[in-house]
């Protein structure tokens, strides 16, 4: 069961990092639209550690403005950036946000 | 002749012209949690931190480069590990090896590594191995 559909505005978490994770440190914080489901798997901080009851968890490809996670960004307005993200480091964006 | 007093009024000297020496980094008594955060960043989440340019080099796989894949490769097949555990026993060499090692060598670093840890060989197994294969290079062989 999938939390967030495509077209859904998601803020990444601003959650303490520890060892191994893989979500970069740019994108936290940062807001931005779901633009494609990727199969469940289990997370890297439990699949780093060959964890025998790892959290299996819905990902998503999430796609940011270049210049919402960079300060002084000179590209374009239009420039984009797409990562994967894991379920559990996304919230629903809060209004104004979007 | 230098007396001793003279060295020590000349080394007093020096040093006062010298810059402040930095801190020490190395077991600090105390430090900030903002340091802290500083230094437990993740090594490999390299995005968006601060570096000098890198020239871009267009080059083809070596031999050992593309047999270090395959060896990974079957080394999660036989179940010694996965890739998502060598990616983090390559963040667990240390910012030294990880940042000085090239990308191959860090994956061959780390499955050698791996091959320890599990105890299928020891350290010194490895170490011996290491040393014939100098000596059978300085042989010329």
């Amino acid at each position: 069961m999938r939390r967030f559909e495509i077209g859904d505005h998601v803020t990444v978490r601003e959650a303490t990092t520890l060892f191994h994770h893989r979500t970069q440190a740019y994108t936290r914080g940062h807001t931005g639209v779901v633009v494609e489901h990727r199969p469940e798997w289990l997370i890297p901080e439990d699949e780093a550690w060959q964890r025998e009851d790892g959290r299996v968890e819905p990902f998503y490809v999430v796609r940011f403005r270049q210049r919402d996670l960079w300060p002084g960004y000179t590209g374009l307005d239009r420039d984009t950036l797409e990562t994967e993200v894991a379920e559990g480091w996304l919230v629903p964006a809060e209004e104004g946000m979007q | 002749m230098t007396s001793p007093s003279e060295l020590d009024s000349l080394q007093r000297r020096v040093l006062g012209l010298a810059p402040e020496p930095a801190a020490r980094l190395d077991s600090p008594y105390w430090i900030s949690n903002e340091f802290y955060g500083a230094l437990r960043h993740v090594l490999h989440d390299v995005g968006g931190q601060p570096d000098a340019p890198v020239a871009y080099v267009d080059k083809e796989e070596a031999d050992w480069e593309l047999r270090t894949y395959v060896l990974c490769e079957v080394l999660a097949w036989r179940g010694v590990w996965n890739s998502e555990m060598r990616r983090r026993a390559e963040n667990d060499l240390g910012a030294t090896l990880y940042f000085g090692l090239p990308y191959y060598a860090r994956w061959i670093t780390v499955a050698a590594k791996a091959l320890v840890d599990k105890g299928l060989i020891s350290v010194s197994e490895l170490a011996a191995k290491i040393d014939d294969v100098r000596a059978r290079k300085a042989a010329g062989s």
